[in-house]
């Protein structure tokens, strides 16, 4: 059931009951109407019946008045008869009006009054004459006769208006006996309407309310079930799990993010972040930022800085990588913020190592080149000295020597160059891509030309970005290693450098696109290639390549995307390096230079 | 019995000067090539008894020479120099000695000399200490 019809059963509920109760009034109104009607036509009829006595008595008087003038002759014997004529008159016409629903009675008063005029003319012609002729017999007789009618008609008159009485009379208690049995069964007809029809109403509306109690109940069990479940993802989740008000106060904790912080979810609760999840930098050991701040500030979900060391309750101290995001409620607005971390510690170690384990390969690699470089000087240097061992000839002593000193320079040359590619600044600095490219080009031009791939470049103008040149350097150096044995004999690789508009990336800066003609990499490849371990090169790799260069190009705050590219001449693999103008890397290199 | 002709590739000029200059102390006759292409082309043009081949050349590596030389023709001796350690064993396969760089003119001329037995040379190896 919804709103809409549950007001409408209240209104039915309102109003019915006082269209019954209405009907019912006016059903009683009318009932007393009726009866009053009834007392009213008594009421009228006795009235009646007294006009008539006084009627009666006043033409009695009449008569009697004409009589003792008959007999005295004596005018004064005739004021009751004027007095009365009069009234007579009145009462006449007062009766008239009052029968006037009773046409027989009408009819017997029209009857009375046309005797009583008749009779009053032939008594008035007897006193007007002299009082000799009253003594007339037969006028005497005539008016002796019409005055027995006059009385005849008065009597029916008031037989008629007894009877009538009578009848309203006897009517009175039959009709009260039935005005009570219809207004009773009137009520109980109406109380039972009203009743039924609440009933099936309430019981309309109970059974809805009912079913909504149990749909209540059940959404609340499944709420709760699902409470449940969620409080129980959260704290059996490998990552510790904070969540606070807008006000930074904890208001959840799981077991994971108890262990780490030292805090119980008991302790915890309601208490601010800042105390709870005590975070400061690994090596300035500044406290962080608040995460809550940022979040709000940010409004979105935003990552702690590398080297983020958690201080426990206890004062143990966890190396940490958290994300704090924020709660939002259904309309949108910020509720809180949910923080997820997790202990770093053996991670980083093993990271350091691996990365270290690179280095060394990178190192040994970078030895092996640098080998190269100096064999063939020393070995012109060796046969030189074997020559200069026998030879007498001034002249030509003289030029062999000249000859190995330039070549012991050359190999001089060679180290000092080596040395300084990987003398590396302790802070960022300016370094111009094109440069770095060129020169990572010019040490692997050897293996370029054993290999016979053909390079295309496209460097266009300088580009300068912020960062440290010695691990910018084996980034692209290794990306390139990668493109040239992807394209194998006889291949083509391009290399192009070109500037992004802020929109691009994250803010201005510049971006390294290599693609080669090679196979291109496997969806699998794609997926593993910058985890470490990952290699396509068989024994030859380490594996750790491309996660190292990752892990440098991140830590400038750029990213290495690789893809097919699908270009007609480059069929192979892309890698676009993105290096911001500005980095994010701080005062200190996650990695040592190799040197 | 005239002097056996050794034919020398190498990218680097002064290394292959110097190089030649210790063959014909040792008492061969050398011609020298900047790369693959000429080499080749002397190759076939002279009849050559050996060649010293560098591996890593641009253009065209020791690798293919070699294997261009020995469609020309199969007999001749070729020893490969390489500043590598480990060449790949489908290059050594293909030819006769292989010397790493910076091992020395007396390596060189042993290895020479081996692939070129009882020829002249023996002269210059005479008149080592």
């Amino acid at each position: 059931m919804n709103l809409k019809e549950f007001r409408r059963i209240l209104l039915q509920a309102l109003y019915f009951p006082i269209l019954l109760l209405l009907l019912l009034a006016a059903f009683f109104l009318q009932q007393i109407g009726m009866s009053s009607s009834l007392q009213r036509a008594i009421v009228q009829s006795e009235g009646i019946a007294n006009l008539l006595a006084v009627l009666q008595g006043e033409i009695l008087q009449q008569e009697a008045a004409v009589r003792g003038y008959e007999l005295t002759h004596n005018r004064s014997m005739l004021q009751p008869f004027d007095q009365a004529k009069a009234g007579i008159s009145a009462d006449l016409t007062e009766l008239q009006q009052r029968l006037k629903g009773d046409p027989a009675q009408l009819q017997q008063l029209a009857v009375l009054s046309k005797d009583y005029e008749q009779w009053l003319r032939l008594a008035q012609n007897l006193l007007d004459k002299n009082p000799a002729s009253v003594n007339d017999p037969k006028s005497h007789a005539r008016e002796e006769a019409m005055m027995e009618d006059i009385r005849a008609t008065v009597n029916t008159l008031q037989k008629n208006e007894q009877k009538r009485r009578a009848i309203l009379s006897a009517q009175t208690p039959d009709l009260a006996h039935r005005q009570f049995i219809q207004i009773f069964s009137a009520s109980l007809c109406i109380a039972m309407a009203m009743a039924l029809f609440m009933r099936q109403r309430l019981k309309r509306v109970s059974r809805s309310y009912t079913a909504a109690l149990g749909e209540l109940e059940q959404r609340s069990r499944e709420v709760q079930q699902s409470q449940q479940r969620y409080q129980t993802t959260l704290e059996s989740i490998g990552d510790a799990v904070i969540s606070c008000d807008i006000r930074g106060q904890v208001e959840f904790l799981n077991v994971i993010a108890s262990e780490l912080s030292g805090w119980s979810m008991h302790d915890a609760l309601g208490r601010p972040l800042t105390e709870v999840f005590r975070i400061v930098h690994e090596e300035t050991r500044e406290p962080a930022e608040n995460p809550v701040q940022q979040v709000l500030r940010k409004k979105k979900m935003h990552s702690l800085p590398q080297h983020s060391v958690l201080i426990s309750r206890s004062g143990k101290e966890y190396l940490i990588d958290d994300s704090a995001a924020p709660v939002v409620d259904a309309q949108g607005e910020m509720t809180g913020v949910v923080l997820v971390f997790r202990d770093v510690t053996e991670q980083r170690r093993s990271e350091a190592a691996l990365i270290a384990g690179e280095k060394l390969a990178v190192a040994g690699r970078l030895a092996a080149s640098i080998a190269h470089e100096i064999h063939n000087p020393l070995d012109s240097v060796s046969n030189l000295l074997f020559l200069l061992r026998d030879e007498t000839d001034p002249g030509k002593r003289a030029e062999y020597l000249e000859m190995a000193e330039q070549e012991l320079d050359r190999t001089m040359q060679i180290s000092r160059t080596m040395l300084s590619l990987y003398r590396e600044p302790k802070s960022p600095v300016k370094v111009d891509l094109k440069d770095l490219i060129e020169g990572v080009l010019l040490l692997l031009e050897r293996r370029i030309a054993l290999q016979k791939v053909q390079i295309v470049s496209e460097l266009g103008e300088s580009c300068i970005v912020e960062g440290f040149p010695a691990e910018l350097r084996q980034v692209v150096t290794n990306v390139l290693v990668n493109a040239i044995e992807a394209a194998g004999m006889r291949g083509r690789l391009r290399v192009r450098l070109e500037p992004t508009p802020p929109e691009e990336f994250r803010g201005a800066g510049a971006v390294i696109e290599v693609v080669d003609s090679g196979p291109g990499i496997t969806d699998f490849a794609a997926q593993h290639i910058f985890t470490p371990f990952f290699t396509t090169k068989g024994e030859q790799g380490t594996g750790l390549g491309l996660w190292v260069s990752m892990g440098i190009v991140q830590k400038h705050g750029g990213m290495i995307r690789l893809q097919n590219c699908g270009l007609e001449d480059f069929s192979g693999a892309c890698a676009r390096i993105y290096l911001p103008a500005k980095t994010l890397a701080g005062d200190r290199r996650i990695a040592a230079p190799v040197a | 019995m005239p002097k056996s002709l050794i034919l020398c590739i190498d990218d680097e000029p002064l290394g292959l000067q110097i190089r030649k200059a210790v063959l014909e102390r040792a008492g061969y006759r050398v011609v020298t090539a900047m790369d693959g292409p000429t080499g080749l082309s002397i190759f076939a043009r002279e009849s050559v008894d050996a060649v010293v081949l560098d591996y890593a050349m641009p253009t065209m590596s020791g690798a293919d020479v070699a294997l261009e030389m020995r469609r020309i023709r199969r007999n001749v001796p070729i020893l490969l120099l390489s500043a590598y350690v480990n060449l790949p064993p489908e290059v050594t396969g293909m030819v006769d000695l292989t010397i790493l760089k910076g091992d020395g003119p007396e390596v060189l001329l042993a290895k020479v000399r081996e692939l070129l037995p009882g020829e002249s040379g023996q002269a210059a190896v005479e008149r080592q200490p």
